[in-house]
């Protein structure tokens, strides 16, 4: 039998982006979709889960089993797929409100759970679908729709609040840089556990174009004689406010949570799996 | 007096062991084949505080606990107090406590004339010579009560044999003594003066279920594969049942951070195939209410129990209320079909989740069960043939429509059909790929702000309500069809509302009543024959604000049929009584004659 081969125009949806001109997800689109070429995961063996926000429109722009679910739910969505069907690749996307703000309360259990799936947040520091709101992630002093006067609020470290809460892989890149980007998502696909990459995905409708100049000036890339495991220097590398760092920061091999899960209904089955009829005898007076 | 219904009530402080006197008493019963009905009572606290535990026996089936108790058990006069309120007494009420506690008589809160057949009993002194600790004085007091009234006692020996199965044999043999030494004491040193004996004829065993246990066995039996939940009072021994069960049978159970996590996980796990379900309370349907509309919208069967408790916010959380309903029938936002579904008692929760996991497969939308902590956290007598063929027994649950390769070739997820059902795939499906959507979508799943796809999406999902009405007709008739009086109730009222209803009838007033079990979609018909010749209809509810009776104006002009309404209701807690419903029934019936 031949092997399918699938190329990008399997991985294409009918539907086109809604995202405005030069908006940063573009690229991660392109750079996800490059990336399951390589992988070559086949299209109905993939589920990409997201909430909302302008880059949760992302699912229905890949040919695949997508859902737009609602606002901050990415994760337990991906978790109720990836724990009921554990051979298929799930992958969470969304951006920093809907991941950071209204969804921040899961991403320490999916973390700390390494639930076997991929979260990738569209960084762009600001609300975009509902223009222009401050966000999370919106640096202090930075004037928005919402923070007239200047935001005042310290902005969250997505990277160090993953360090800290466990996730199994951490990375950080850039939509600006579709080769990075690309390799960073595939690996991170391919990590066998929870893993996390923030895309810095900048909005030039709401913070302006000049966005994507301002983070390329200060991106350095981390080189081969670096090594992920290492938890304090990842927290160093998380912390480095002169420059940005791209590439895998953190990485943990540890068992992933539909193993153990396997082994405990294993478990429960030498226990005894009786007719389900035959359970009614424990309530037998 | 022999008699063969039997309301036994014990209170004592947590440490008493007072509800597994109350298990291990119901067990004797059921064994003997009696029916039982048991009811534990205690307070918020963690551990010790106050509880109690009233037990009904009797050849005859019961639908409730009993208005009052014929026999009272007092270990400690100090926790009674807190159960006063609940623990009516009958006026031949027997008393039987703990001669050492201290309590002052004179403050007992027990009029003289009910105080007539008192026996103090020294029990913690009794179960420290037979038994070496005073911890096996609930055992006392089953056998000094056994002696006294009659109870089955070959029954409470196999079940305290039961009850400490896997324990060392010495500790069954000193329970074994406690019982012994506490008929031997009433052999002995009392003297029987009240005219209380038990008598009944050996029967079949029964099995004794909870409601969360029925509600739990029930979703295991209808094929549930993935749970998602987070614990809350009185909804919470539903997860500990399948957490024991479900991986068994290759299911998944998953403790979540909060309620908006375990929605949607059980989104998930069904967009991902399975049939997925939930159980929370009150306060955690709020907070599932969005997860409602997208499971809606999206078109995904998941089943949600919600054991109400009395609200809002924490109110009473081990207490019964019937105060969501509106929340279970409207709570989310948008137009959001779904289907609400009340059990009335412990055998109805297993069919009510039986039949949500079918209607929700078939019909592809949000089921609700509205259980109550009274129906979950008691404990009745069942017959095991009923769960064997229930109501519902279908022989093979429905999953969801899959489409055929022909509907692949061009697939759409939320296809326009006749009866609003359109063919699901899941991950895995080859060629069926396609976007699960919160976003109004086109037939692909596609996002779409187009108003007339809105509106045709909209009649699609609502439209799967007509062949719903149509397939299903779930209710229950009690009393005489020519009364011109009528009661209508929903869920755990049940009981109560039943045996007052037999009991009018019995004394020549004529009453009848409807429970109606699938509460929405609304299904009008079995309520134009109730009401054909209705003058007047009592609305019982246990919720304050009455909503059971203003939804239902919704639907029925009661004006129309010339019935007039009364609404007869009062905020939970304590659920009601048999006497209650009969007195409204009798104050109503003689305002109709004068």
């Amino acid at each position: 039998m031949e092997e399918t081969t699938y190329t990008l125009k399997d991985y294409k949806s009918d539907l086109k982006p809604i995202w405005c001109p030069g908006c940063g997800d573009f690229g991660v689109l392109s750079s996800l979709m490059q990336a399951l070429v390589r992988l070559q995961i086949p299209p109905h063996k993939l589920a990409i889960l997201s909430g909302i926000g302008c880059s949760s429109r992302l699912p229905g722009y890949i040919n695949t089993y997508g859902f737009n679910g609602v606002h901050g739910r990415a994760i337990p969505l991906a978790i109720g797929v990836k724990l009921s069907s554990p051979d298929i690749k799930v992958i969470a996307v969304g951006g920093d409100g809907d991941g950071f703000s209204i969804g921040a309360g899961h991403i320490p259990h999916a973390a700390r759970k390494n639930i076997d799936m991929t979260y990738i947040v569209m960084n762009n520091n600001i609300y975009g679908l509902t223009k222009g709101q401050a966000s999370p992630t919106t640096p202090i002093g930075e004037q928005t729709k919402t923070t007239f006067y200047g935001n005042m609020e310290e902005p969250i470290n997505p990277v160090r609040m993953m360090i800290a809460y466990k996730a199994s892989f951490v990375a950080r890149t850039f939509s600006g840089d579709p080769k990075n980007a690309t390799e960073i998502i595939t690996q991170a696909i391919q990590h066998k556990g929870f893993s996390f990459v923030e895309v810095l995905s900048p909005c030039p409708t709401f913070r302006g174009v000049e966005q994507f100049k301002l983070i390329r000036e200060k991106i350095q890339y981390l080189t081969e004689d670096y090594h992920p495991s290492d938890e304090v220097r990842a927290f160093e590398i998380a912390n480095d406010n002169d420059f940005i760092r791209l590439g895998i920061i953190y990485r943990q091999n540890r068992p992933i949570y539909t193993d153990i899960m396997k082994k405990m209904k294993e478990v429960s089955q030498k226990l005894g799996k009786p007719e389900i009829m035959d359970l009614l005898k424990q309530f037998e007076p | 007096m022999a008699c063969n219904n039997i309301v036994v009530g014990i209170a004592g402080s947590g440490g008493d062991g007072v509800i597994s006197a109350g298990e291990i008493l119901v067990n004797a019963s059921s064994s003997d084949g009696l029916f039982v009905f048991m009811l534990k009572s205690y307070g918020a606290q963690i551990r010790g505080g106050e509880s109690s535990v009233r037990v009904r026996m009797s050849s005859d089936p019961v639908a409730t606990q009993g208005d009052k108790l014929d026999i009272l058990v007092v270990l400690s006069w100090k926790d009674y107090l807190k159960f006063k309120s609940e623990m009516l007494l009958e006026d031949h009420l027997v008393i039987v406590s703990d001669s050492a506690d201290k309590f002052p008589e004179e403050n007992i809160p027990i009029p003289e004339e009910k105080r007539k057949h008192w026996y103090k009993i020294p029990f913690t002194k009794i179960a420290e010579e037979a038994a070496g600790t005073s911890l096996a004085k609930n055992i006392v007091v089953l056998g000094a009560i056994s002696e006294l009234f009659g109870l089955p006692k070959t029954s409470l020996r196999k079940s305290i044999e039961k009850k400490f199965a896997g324990k060392k044999q010495e500790v069954v043999d000193k329970n074994l003594n406690a019982l012994s030494a506490g008929q031997e004491y009433v052999k002995k040193e009392l003297k029987k003066t009240d005219s209380i004996l038990f008598e009944y004829t050996l029967g079949e065993p029964r099995l004794v279920m909870e409601g969360n246990e029925a509600t739990a066995f029930g979703a295991l039996y209808a094929g549930v594969e993935f749970y998602a939940g987070y614990p809350i009072t009185p909804s919470t021994e539903i997860m500990h049942w399948l957490s024991v069960y479900l991986p068994k049978y290759d299911g998944v159970v998953m403790q979540m951070e909060d309620e908006l996590a375990s929605i949607n996980a059980v989104v998930g796990a069904s967009f991902a195939g399975k049939k997925a379900m939930t159980a929370t309370s009150g306060p955690g349907m709020s907070l599932m209410a969005e997860g409602i509309g997208l499971a809606s919208i999206a078109e995904l069967p998941i089943v949600i129990i919600n054991v109400q408790r009395g609200g809002p916010s924490t109110g009473i959380p081990t207490k019964t209320e019937q105060s969501d309903l509106m929340q279970a029938i409207w709570g989310s936002h948008g137009d959001s079909p779904r289907v609400v579904l009340a059990p009335s008692d412990v055998e109805d929760c297993f069919d009510c989740t039986v039949l949500a996991f079918y209607i929700a497969e078939k019909y592809q939308l949000p089921v609700i069960v509205l259980s109550d902590a009274f129906i979950g956290h008691r404990k009745e007598s069942i017959n095991p043939n009923r769960i064997r063929d229930m109501r519902y027994g279908f022989k093979k649950i429905n999953r969801r429509l899959s489409p055929t390769a022909k509907e692949l070739e061009d697939y759409k997820r939320y296809k326009y059909t006749a009866n609003g059902i359109s063919p699901v795939t899941w991950p895995g499906m080859e060629n069926g790929m396609y976007q699960a959507a919160g976003i109004e979508h086109n037939e692909y799943g596609f996002p779409s702000a187009d108003v007339s796809v809105h509106e045709k999406m909209t009649k699609k999902r609502w439209m799967k309500f007509h062949d719903i009405k149509r397939e299903f007709s779930f209710e229950r008739f009690y009393g005489s069809d020519d009364a011109e009086l009528g009661i209508i109730a929903w869920g755990s009222t049940k009981g109560a509302v039943k045996e007052a209803v037999a009991k009018a009838n019995a004394n020549g007033i004529k009453v009848q009543a409807i429970i109606p079990q699938i509460l929405y979609p609304f299904l009008i018909h079995p309520f134009y024959q109730f009401l054909r010749n209705k003058k007047k209809v009592i609305f019982v509810e246990m919720a304050y604000a009455g909503a059971f009776r203003r939804y239902l104006r919704g639907f029925i002009r009661f004006g129309d049929f010339h019935v007039e309404t009364i609404s007869y209701r009062q905020t939970g807690g304590a659920p009601f009584t048999v006497g209650q419903i009969y007195d409204k029934i009798v104050e109503e019936y003689e305002k109709k004659d004068a």
